[in-house]
């Protein structure tokens, strides 16, 4: 019987691994249930499997390579924004479908794209909010040295000025960046003592900087790093001791309490043996392929046209909560979450916003006090009942 | 640098922009670009003889239009928008017709996403520019007139009176003072009062 082929591009070699993995599982687990409940129409999904190895210019030329070799027409993949930037014009070329499960800096928008993850206005808005109330509004910048890390924080400036704020300090890092190199900027965090150290350093590099910080002295419940690319795996990685305390802001956290999420982890867990690497991109990677699925379902083929008209408007029962592909600008109406870790390594959910926020890639300047942003407390037990 | 210029990127949303399209591709294309982008946005074909008041940014599909007509409708308004251009082919000619109506960015058909919001926050800024350069301008052609007017006063003064430079402009200086007006004004009744003597000298 013949398959729908569909293809991955997800590095399980170099700096970004440990989060595209999760993705890659995210992915591999929704096609697994799908296949397993009958395929689409009948027929398998069958993911074709190539390795970028976290080199920017693999993804394009992998994408390519799919396209043209593999005869495939849907392509999910990419962590960082300058591997997806070598996919767009390939897709965008050859007219396939590409899926892009991971946050990023917004100011985008290819008919090509679905965009899986969360905008500055869905993570960045609520997290400054958050932190200047809870801890101060002294901030200190760390990132590594690309698109996001800069945008991120030309975001998170602006809301800081509107709150009163001010940054204390900003320096980028090598992707590579190894836990010595963080020196001198630890050295002056230290000194300088802000309230919170805002960090988009990502990959293997987040690692190195908190395990740095730690060394150094830093506690994360005193003047704790907030970040919107340090997830479950990092964490995991880090350890609880030195991770206890930090701050992340994501759609989605592995301790939500919710039917949707625990039937998630338990078929995660059955696949994978444990979860300790799933994250908020493994979800948006696995809520995609759903999605994805159900509009090959209606449509009853690959052609772009057809399932991106299935796609936009479409909502799914995520284990984050509803999501549903914004038919304006083909991102994704997210929930928004702020989690803190707790002393034995797992996010404890502290406030999240009322109902999904419409993506709006093109915002400029957010506006701190817009009512859509507020999050609310979530129940003293820590845990999210829904 | 003289008055803070308005920042294009942060004042996108508060834009009025206008469509000028037929209703196709290109144009839905574009609306929902525009849309995205967050301005406030209306679509219009075929266009209009005026130029509604509201609109800071218009989208002009050039293809069969003449530079007149497309000239006669940008400057409609008493302060004519930011105007960008579309185009169907980059020949010479139309290069030329969007020079000669002065737009200050181009789009090109079919249009995209990508590269709408660039050429808008450059259009924006081109026009920005233009419109400080132009006021500039008018201050420094006026100022360089009045330098001019005070000069040839001096002058007048230095030949009837015999006194130097300096002693002529501290003269012209404290009639302004006096007569609490400006050194152009005294300068220019001094040329006017030399020219009537003249004249009477002649006749």
């Amino acid at each position: 019987m013949k398959s729908w082929k569909v293809g991955l591009l997800f590095s399980e070699i170099g700096v970004t691994s440990i989060i595209e993995r999760s993705q890659l599982h995210g992915a591999l687990l929704a096609i697994d249930r799908i296949n397993a409940s009958g395929g689409v129409r009948g027929r398998p999904v069958e993911p074709v499997r190539y390795e970028p190895e976290s080199v920017t210019q693999r993804y394009g030329e992998l994408a390519e390579k799919m396209i043209v070799e593999d005869k495939i027409n849907v392509i999910f993949g990419c962590y960082t924004s300058s591997s997806r930037k070598e996919v767009l014009p390939v897709v965008e070329r050859r007219n396939a479908l590409f899926f892009y499960p991971t946050l990023y800096e917004g100011f985008e928008y290819s008919p090509n794209v679905i965009y899986g993850g969360a905008c500055p206005n869905q993570n960045s808005v609520p997290l400054a909010n958050y932190l200047m109330k809870a801890y101060g509004n002294r901030f200190y910048f760390v990132g590594s040295d690309y698109i996001y890390p800069r945008e991120s924080n030309r975001v998170m400036r602006n809301i800081l000025r509107q709150g009163g704020g001010e940054v204390l300090g900003e320096a980028y890092f090598d992707l590579e960046a190894k836990g010595a190199d963080f020196a001198s900027v630890i050295d002056d965090i230290m000194e300088k003592k802000p309230d919170v150290v805002f960090a988009t350093v990502v990959g293997q590099s987040c690692i190195e900087f908190v395990k740095a910080y730690h060394a150094a002295g830093g506690n994360g419940r005193l003047c704790p790093i907030a970040s919107l690319t340090m997830n479950e795996g990092e964490i995991d990685a880090i350890g609880p001791e030195a991770s206890a305390g930090h701050i992340t802001a994501a759609p989605y956290f592995r301790s939500i309490n919710s039917p949707a999420n625990r039937r998630f982890l338990k078929s995660y867990e059955e696949k994978f043996g444990s979860t300790v690497d799933v994250t908020s991109c493994c979800e948006a990677a696995y809520s995609q392929v759903h999605m994805f699925a159900k509009a090959l379902d209606e449509t009853g083929e690959l052609e772009t046209e057809c399932l991106r008209e299935a796609l936009l408007g479409a909502s799914f029962d995520a284990p984050q909560g509803q999501i549903k592909i914004d038919p304006d600008n083909n991102h994704t109406y997210l929930q928004s979450r702020i989690a803190k870790v707790d002393e034995t390594g797992e996010f404890v959910v502290e406030s999240k916003v009322r109902r999904a926020i419409k993506p709006d890639p093109y915002l400029v300047f957010p506006a701190i006090h817009d009512w859509s942003f507020r999050t609310l407390k979530v129940a003293a037990s820590g845990r999210e009942n829904e | 640098m003289g008055a803070k210029m308005s920042d294009p990127i942060q004042d996108i949303r508060d834009l009025h922009a206008l469509v000028v399209h037929p209703r196709d591709r290109s144009a839905d294309e574009l609306l929902q670009q525009v849309n995205r982008i967050g301005c406030n946005f209306e679509h219009m074909w075929p266009m209009p003889k005026n130029l509604p008041e509201k609109f800071d940014l218009i989208f002009v599909d050039v293809t069969d239009q003449t530079a007149q007509r497309l000239t006669s409708f940008i400057n409609s308004n008493e302060k004519p928008p930011t105007t960008i251009a579309i185009i169907g082919y980059e020949n010479p000619s139309v290069l030329d017709l969007i020079f000669e109506i002065g737009a200050h960015s181009v789009l090109m058909k079919p249009v995209r996403a990508a590269g709408v919001l660039s050429s808008m926050l450059m259009a924006r800024r081109f026009h920005q520019e233009q419109l400080r350069f132009e006021k500039e301008l008018k201050k420094v052609r006026s100022k360089l007139e009045n330098v001019q007017k005070v000069n040839d006063a001096k002058f007048i003064l230095m030949r009837h009176r015999g006194i130097t430079e300096r002693e002529a402009y501290d003269l012209i200086r404290k009639q302004a003072m006096t007569k609490r007006s400006t050194t152009t004004e005294i300068a220019q009744s001094i040329i006017n009062a030399e020219s009537i003597l003249s004249n009477m000298g002649d006749v």
